[in-house]
């Protein structure tokens, strides 16, 4: 089976792969006068001036309301005063349930997600033997095993066997998907459940960090830090609540120079119109209804800081394999040498393929079917079992094929398969060579095919292998652009093939033949002109080359976990210029 | 040709000269703070006050710096008044009290030239030339010298360093203020004001009686008067008297230069922070106020309307006739709005509108073009809240100039903005509640009750939002040389001026030790008008609303009434 999944785009709400609203999230948006009725005793329970400070506009409306409760309460037949005060605790107990509401949303989506924590055993492995232990007693580095039916118990990477695993709880993507030791596919969730197999998964995560386990504490806003933007609008509001504070207090003495003496509530019922109490009364609720957003597109941020940077980010690092492109090179096209037709040559590359499992044999046979109608033939269609043999492909002859009733049919390697044909007496067409040139040079991969029935061996033609680049990506990286963002392809094919995949993308600048060291200078040379430099890709092995950047932050982590398949999570991991000020004082805060 | 047109005319060839202007000087005062050589005056100041002009100062230096040589010059000045007695060419004026003293020294230091007292039968020849007037270079050039330290904070990266303060000081004095001081003394003279150390003359009134008057360096005082945004006048009466201001051409002259280095000072951040365009946003928003303050201010003039007209029975109450509604209304805008506080026209009689926009023109902070120096980094405090409220529309941190706006630069900014309305309104409404200040509105006379009203709050709210903005106009009326007003005003000229200096220079040093951001398609065009706009509504709301309530009850409640 394929291992590829179709991409959701992360970035597009629109999308019709957005998560099922059966997934067992909680829409955002929607008014629920339920919900309200719910929130009505947290709004209650915040009242608490220990908890009011925080916010210092409302705590200053708080303030206030308690004033005028105490002053129409020693004139009780004031109905204005009553009536002020009633004003007032409506405008705390407002902004209180706003916040209540939002944290109400994010509760319930954590609830769900809760439910795929289920307390489960796990099967550890130790002195050879296997133990049952509950999954809250794994600690990073033991070794579990999962077969078919089992919950994987925690966050880890599979360091032994492949098997395919729903992790529709977490991504609410009902189509399984593989793991597999090694690779970029190794990592696993806990809480997923394997279908099928068997695989040993190494624990990664200590017990209450997983990934589920941070999903939770952030759509409850337990993790919520305020962000450094935050913080500063914070401050303007505190100051112009003292600006006004000012202006209020100083205006009794006039007032009473003038001869027009207010009473307190006046007084007060002016400030809490001038202070700025809508921006002060929403902005936690809007914190903690933008990370639930977030969520709710798949999008996990690990904190507010790291939205605030992804909003920073001007320079975007993308892997080319399984980000731009579907991941795999794919069959593209048949073309055929003089002397040969078209249909020879899709017939000649479909039965060569007919016994190929990668990726691209199997994209070779699905082209043929296609495009020229060729239905895939069963090893009993091919006459006797007894006259057919299947060629594997092998480093050393660097193609395969199969051979059938005395016909040879070979793919593979152009230089591999011409000398095969030359051993064999045959002669090379003039224009191979310069198909196989011109294939190249767009930044594909050519398959020459060659066959050889009774004697003539003859070329018949070149496979258009190509790496097929996803759909919608030039738009995206369009967008990208218009938001001031630079686009960096990142790819290990060599500079023709990535020119070629950069220039159907779209993306501004890409980096071929790309070592370690070189992704590494491209990040610092970005970053010392002050550039926030943001990495996504699909792989865990990734992420390491931002590595100085983040060690400088400390306990925070923006986005630690790699996403579990290709395009379904986004993954930013932001990194600040290693001396960045901002960071320290932020942290400081 | 009607009064109106006239107005206009004059308000077009004013404009025309400060365009015309505006490059070059800029592009001078650029030069200069540019330049690594030293003139051999200067050299040679260095050596006798003992500063080093080239080593690179942090912001505590620098700060360090500006309080220091203020803080003597307070002093100085202090004891030369104190013992005026003594001194030659005193005219035989007698020492001044230690409150009023205090009050003079603070306001000549703080640039704010607030006059307690008649400079005609107050101070002789020594302390009006050798004090006063020399307080009148010093005291503009700090404010430049700060102005340019927060432009570097702007311009340098990963450093810290703001440049030498001694530098500065002594460079805005020796290549900038004196010569242009010179050019425009020349001028004055040449109009008919006068330079002279004479003594005390006796001269018949058109009004029967007699009154003494002295000469003096009145022209030399009056071009670095204007030039420094200082206002302190030689004369009691200031610009509108005529030995200082003779006549209409020397009042726009003089318009002109209270103007020409404020304005001129955006093109030089503009230059010093390698962009131009930076500083046409800025003058455009300093601009749009002063023309849409002016505008207004001769339509309230010129429409009529309030007690001052009604009791007079013209818009010419407390304005001179040698330069009528128009060029009056054109300088009581600009010196209220350049913390110059020359007036050559009395504000107490301007309609209650009018003094209202003169008021307001100071409350919002002297950022339109403002003071020398102090215009600038006010205006750029504002721009620096302005970025900030558009950076979080736009979803990005919000950066000016390459630089982050984090919440150590909103911290300072919004300290910055806080100083000057706490010192107005504090002080207004402590003196409202004691029971003697009060007392020194004068003009309770035809009033039954003994009270002033609207019009004598006006005068106490004018007198400290004067103060705290340095701009040192007054509105007539008030007994102002008493003990606490004496005492008060000094203070909230001080810590006017000097608080918020210390945020800027802070503000300066957090931004230059910054690493810039490179501009990319989605950073916040900052020398575009929509910017530009955007600046002049984050001042009028911020200001505008902060003082509503006190300017509802005194111009407004007077212009309604």
């Amino acid at each position: 089976m394929s291992t590829t999944t179709p991409v959701r785009p992360a970035l597009d709400g629109t999308s019709p792969h957005r998560h099922d609203p059966d997934g067992g999230r909680v829409s955002g948006g929607l008014f629920d006068p339920r919900q309200l009725l719910t929130s009505l005793p947290d709004a209650f329970r915040k009242l608490d001036p220990r908890v009011m400070a925080k916010s210092p506009v409302m705590f200053v409306v708080e303030i206030g309301s308690v004033l005028t409760t105490v002053l129409a309460a020693t004139d009780p037949g004031d109905w204005f005063g009553w009536a002020i005060t009633a004003w007032l605790w409506l405008t705390v107990l407002f902004a209180n349930l706003a916040e209540a509401v939002a944290e109400g949303r994010g509760k319930a989506q954590a609830d769900t997600l809760r439910k795929a924590k289920t307390d489960t055993e796990a099967r550890r492995l130790a002195d050879g033997g296997e133990e049952r232990v509950p999954g809250t007693a794994l600690r990073v580095g033991d070794l579990v095993v999962c077969e078919a039916g089992d919950v994987i118990p925690g966050d880890g990477d599979v360091v032994e066997g492949v098997a395919s695993v729903d992790e529709s709880a977490i991504t609410g993507e009902s189509a399984p998907v593989i793991r597999e030791s090694g690779g970029d596919r190794c990592a696993v969730t806990g809480g997923t459940k394997v279908l099928s197999d068997r695989i040993v998964i190494k624990i990664t995560a200590r017990p209450g960090e997983t990934f589920i386990d941070r999903m939770i504490n952030l759509v409850e806003g337990a993790a919520r830090q305020k962000t450094p933007n935050e913080i500063a609008l914070n401050i303007l509001l505190a100051s112009l609540t003292i600006v006004f504070l000012l202006a209020v207090v100083t205006l009794q003495p006039f007032a009473i120079y003038a001869g027009a003496e207010q009473t307190m509530i006046v007084l007060t019922a002016l400030l809490v119109c001038l202070i700025p109490t809508t921006i002060g009364a929403l902005l936690s609720a809007i914190g903690i209804a933008g990370m639930d957003r977030l969520v709710q597109r798949n999008v996990l941020a690990m904190s507010g800081r790291a939205v605030e940077a992804a909003g920073d980010v001007s320079t975007l690092l993308l892997d080319k394999t399984g980000t731009i492109t579907l991941g795999n090179r794919q069959a593209a096209e048949f073309v055929p040498v003089d002397g040969a037709t078209e249909a020879e040559l899709a017939d000649a590359a479909q039965l060569s393929s007919l016994a190929d499992e990668t990726p691209e044999g199997r994209s070779i046979v699905v082209l043929a079917k296609e495009v020229y109608g060729l239905r895939a033939r069963h090893e009993g269609e091919l006459g006797h079992a007894a006259s057919l043999t299947f060629v594997p492909f092998t480093a050393q002859t660097r193609m395969s094929g199969v051979d059938v009733d005395g016909t040879s049919v070979r793919k593979g390697a152009a230089g591999a398969v011409m000398a095969w044909v030359r051993e064999r007496g045959g002669l090379i067409p003039a224009d191979a060579q310069e198909k196989v040139d011109a294939i190249s040079a767009a930044g594909g991969t050519p398959l020459l095919v060659a066959a050889d029935g009774a004697g003539s061996p003859s070329v018949l033609g070149v496979i258009h292998l190509k790496d097929v680049v996803k759909e919608g990506m030039r738009e995206r990286f369009d967008e990208l652009r218009r938001m001031g963002i630079k686009t960096v392809m990142i790819t290990g094919d060599n500079p023709l093939t990535a020119k070629a995949i950069a220039a159907e993308a779209g993306v501004d600048d890409f980096l071929a033949e790309a070592t370690p060291e070189d992704k590494m200078a491209l990040i610092k040379r970005e970053q010392a002109g002050g550039k926030l430099v943001a990495m996504t890709g699909d792989g865990p092995k990734k992420a390491p080359a931002l590595a100085p950047g983040r060690r400088r932050r400390g306990h925070e982590t923006p986005a630690r976990r790699p996403p579990r398949r290709p395009g379904t999570w986004s993954t930013w991991t932001p990194t600040r210029p290693s001396s960045s000020r901002s960071w320290r004082s932020a942290n400081s805060c | 040709m009607s009064s109106e047109l006239s107005a206009v005319l004059q308000l077009a060839a004013l404009i025309g000269a400060l365009a015309l202007v505006y490059r070059p000087l800029g592009d001078y005062l650029a030069a200069v703070y540019r330049s690594g050589r030293h003139l051999r005056a200067e050299r040679w100041i260095y050596r006798c006050v003992g500063a080093d002009p080239d080593t690179a100062m942090r912001w505590p230096a620098y700060l360090r710096g500006v309080l220091a040589f203020s803080g003597v010059s307070v002093l100085f000045l202090y004891l030369l008044q104190r013992v005026q007695g003594g001194l030659p060419l005193s005219l035989g004026f007698s020492s001044i009290t230690p409150a009023q003293a205090f009050n003079t020294a603070a306001s000549f230091v703080s640039n704010t030239n607030w006059q307690s007292y008649a400079g005609e039968q107050a101070m002789g020849h020594v302390v009006q030339t050798a004090g006063l007037a020399v307080q009148n270079f010093l005291s503009a050039a700090v404010g430049i010298a700060v102005a340019i330290a927060l432009v570097r904070g702007f311009a340098r990266s990963r450093t810290g360093e703001l440049g030498n303060f001694w530098a500065d000081l002594v460079r805005t004095v020796v290549r900038v203020l004196i010569p242009l001081s010179v050019i425009a003394a020349v001028v004055l003279v040449a109009c008919g004001a006068i330079q002279n150390f004479a003594g005390i003359h006796e001269v018949g009134q058109l009004t029967g009686g007699s009154r003494q008057l002295n000469g003096g360096a009145v022209a030399s005082q009056e071009a670095i008067k204007e030039i420094g945004t200082n206002g302190g006048g030689f004369f009691n009466a200031n610009s509108a008297f005529p030995f200082e201001n003779p006549n209409a051409f020397t009042n726009l002259f003089e318009i002109f230069l209270i103007l020409v280095i404020p304005f001129a000072l955006t093109r030089t951040f503009g230059v010093l922070v390698g962009n131009v365009r930076q500083g046409y946003a800025i003058l455009a928003a300093m601009g749009l106020i002063w023309l849409g303050f002016t505008a207004l201010m001769m339509w309230t003039e010129f429409h009529h309307g309030g007690p001052a007209l009604q009791a007079a029975g013209g818009a010419m109450e407390g304005k001179e006739q040698r330069f009528g509604v128009g060029a009056s209304s054109i300088f009581a805008t600009s010196t209220t709005l350049t913390s110059t506080g020359a007036v050559d026209a009395m504000h107490s009689s301007f309609t209650g509108f009018g003094g209202g926009i003169a008021l307001l023109g100071m409350m919002l902070g002297e950022i339109a073009p403002g003071g020398v120096g102090s215009g600038l980094y006010g205006m750029l405090v504002m721009a620096v809240i302005a970025v900030f409220i558009a950076g979080l529309m736009v979803g990005r941190t919000p950066e000016y100039l390459g630089k982050k706006i984090g919440s150590r630069e909103i911290k300072l900014a919004a300290c910055y903005i806080l100083v000057t309305p706490a010192l107005a309104l504090g002080f207004t409404a402590v003196s409202m509640v004691l029971s003697t200040p009060p007392d020194s509105i004068l003009n309770t006379a035809g009033n039954a009750t003994g009270h002033s009203g609207a019009h004598g709050f006006s005068e106490v709210l004018y007198a400290f939002t004067s103060g705290a903005n340095n701009n040192g106009s007054a509105f007539a009326g008030l007994g102002a040389n008493t003990d606490w007003y004496n005492t008060t005003i000094g203070l909230a000229m001080l810590l006017g001026r000097f608080l918020p200096m210390v945020f800027v220079l802070a503000l300066a040093g957090s931004l230059a030790e910054q690493k810039p951001v490179p501009e990319t398609a989605g950073t916040l065009r900052t020398e575009k008008p929509l910017f530009a706009g955007l600046l002049v509504g984050a001042v009028i709301i911020v200001t505008g609303l902060t003082y509503f309530p006190a300017l509802a009850l005194g111009p407004m409640a007077e212009g309604l009434s």
